[in-house]
């Protein structure tokens, strides 16, 4: 299997503080990864390192097997990497134009969104929000538009930040039937998660951050 | 003349169609008008710049955009006399006492208050907005127009008060623009002439006007928003 993704160095500090630093994190194309640790560990703070949201030092950055850096935030990187975040923001538009939204940003005509966002749309099962208000949504669907506004744009790497919490019973158990038709798509997913049924998910390998190191599970 | 027949004789002025006191009105809406037009999309931006990205002197810009609001009008007013008169370094555009004159001082009033409401506007806003929009491959200037979009509701705050402040405001038009009957007289400073004549008739039903837009504009804004705090609670 070939790697995505592989920073070399990876250090994040708050200030005087060091958060973690990480010898060497790789992630494999089409594999998904939980990546687990206490609260404050740093998990999201690396998944937004990653989405280029935060600034890290790094002693080399290579995607794809091309050589990149993590600042200025590469456009290949951008366009293959999609993050999620835990508590999902919908602009105030509609469910459709949600969903939407990237393939519109990366200068695809409306009417062609159109076809993929009927896709995505059936694939997480929000047809019938399509013109709903988007600020009137459960926390559930709220996810699942999120899932589908990041699988359109069809990533090759995708972030998820604690895509179950805070959901239960059907509306947890629909986010976590979506994520392995995701890897089986081919991207990779990397989910900052404590689902026990998400690090259960087949074929999941898990990574750990536990005092400012990466433990490779 | 008791303030009741002042009235009574205010509204019967403003009913009668009175063609120099309806003059005065379309100046003053004019010029406003098309200094907000013109100052919006600058200073929009502006706050929209000043609010989401980090660069040396970022806190003094603030402080600035901030401080200004509370510049008095008659201040700019004696600048733009300064820098328009003949011998001012913009003499030769030949704008004093002329309506684009006043509409440049009614771009520089409204300015300050709409970059520092919509820099309010902006920072207040979710952090998500502008970060999911960046994570899904938006450019800058879409990212720019998602956040505005989100924040529409305070934009429209920021350029109605912008509004009240340029069309209210008498100290840089009086300077600027010199009162000019027919060309240059807008509702403020009819109000002060009519006033030190002794005509309050006239002056109250310029007044009326006043109050009349702004209510007409806020009442715009209040339906425009609807129920916008609950659904940002929501959001």
């Amino acid at each position: 299997m070939s790697t995505l993704l592989a920073i070399e160095q990876l250090r994040k500090r708050h200030g005087e503080r060091l958060l973690f630093e990480i010898d060497r994190f790789a992630i494999d194309t089409a594999r998904a990864y939980v990546l687990t640790g206490v609260n404050g560990a740093g998990k999201s703070t690396l998944l937004r390192i990653l989405a280029g949201l935060e600034p890290a030092e790094a002693a080399g950055v290579e995607f794809g097997q091309q050589p990149m850096q993590l600042a200025p935030y590469p456009q290949a990187m951008r366009e293959a990497i999609v993050y999620v975040h835990q508590h999902p923001i919908m602009f105030s538009t509609s469910v459709a134009h949600n969903i939407g939204y990237g393939l519109l940003a990366r200068g695809m005509s409306k009417a062609q969104a159109e076809a993929h966002v009927e896709r995505a749309m059936g694939w997480a099962g929000v047809e019938h929000l399509r013109e709903s208000d988007p600020a009137r949504l459960s926390g559930g669907e709220k996810q699942r538009v999120a899932l589908a506004r990041a699988k359109v744009l069809r990533p090759k790497l995708l972030l998820l930040d604690e895509p179950t919490a805070n959901l239960d019973g059907a509306a947890r158990e629909q986010v976590i039937a979506l994520i392995p038709t995701m890897i089986e798509a081919g991207a990779s997913v990397v989910m900052a998660c404590h689902d026990r049924d998400l690090i259960g998910l087949p074929g999941v390998r898990r990574l750990k951050l536990r005092d400012g190191r990466m433990e490779y599970r | 003349m008791p303030l009741l027949d002042a009235t009574h004789s205010a509204f019967a002025l403003l009913f009668s169609g009175d063609a120099t006191l309806w003059g005065i009105i379309w100046i003053s809406l004019k010029t406003s008008l098309i200094g907000l037009v013109l100052a919006a999309p600058v200073a929009v931006a502006l706050g929209y710049g000043i609010a989401s990205y980090r660069f040396p002197g970022r806190r003094v810009a603030i402080w600035l955009a901030q401080a200004a609001l509370s510049l008095p009008t008659v201040l700019i007013g004696l600048l733009l006399y300064l820098l328009l008169s003949r011998q001012g370094p913009w003499g030769g555009l030949h704008w004093l006492f002329t309506q684009p004159g006043i509409i440049l001082g009614q771009f520089v009033i409204a300015i300050p208050v709409l970059v520092a409401f919509t820099l309010a506007a902006v920072q207040a806003a979710d952090p998500r907005y502008a970060e999911t929009a960046i994570a899904h491959g938006a450019s800058g200037w879409r990212v720019m127009l998602t956040l505005l979009y989100e924040v529409r509701f305070g934009v429209m705050a920021a350029v109605i008060s912008g509004f009240g402040r340029v069309i209210s405001e008498v100290g840089c038009a009086l300077m600027v623009g010199g009162n000019i009957a027919g060309e240059t007289r807008t509702i403020t400073t009819a109000i002060a002439l009519e006033t030190s004549k002794g005509e309050f008739a006239h002056g109250i039903a310029l007044g009326i006007v006043l109050v009349s837009i702004a209510l007409l504009m806020n009442g715009a804004l209040m339906l425009l928003q609807g129920d916008a705090p609950a659904a940002r609670g929501r959001a």
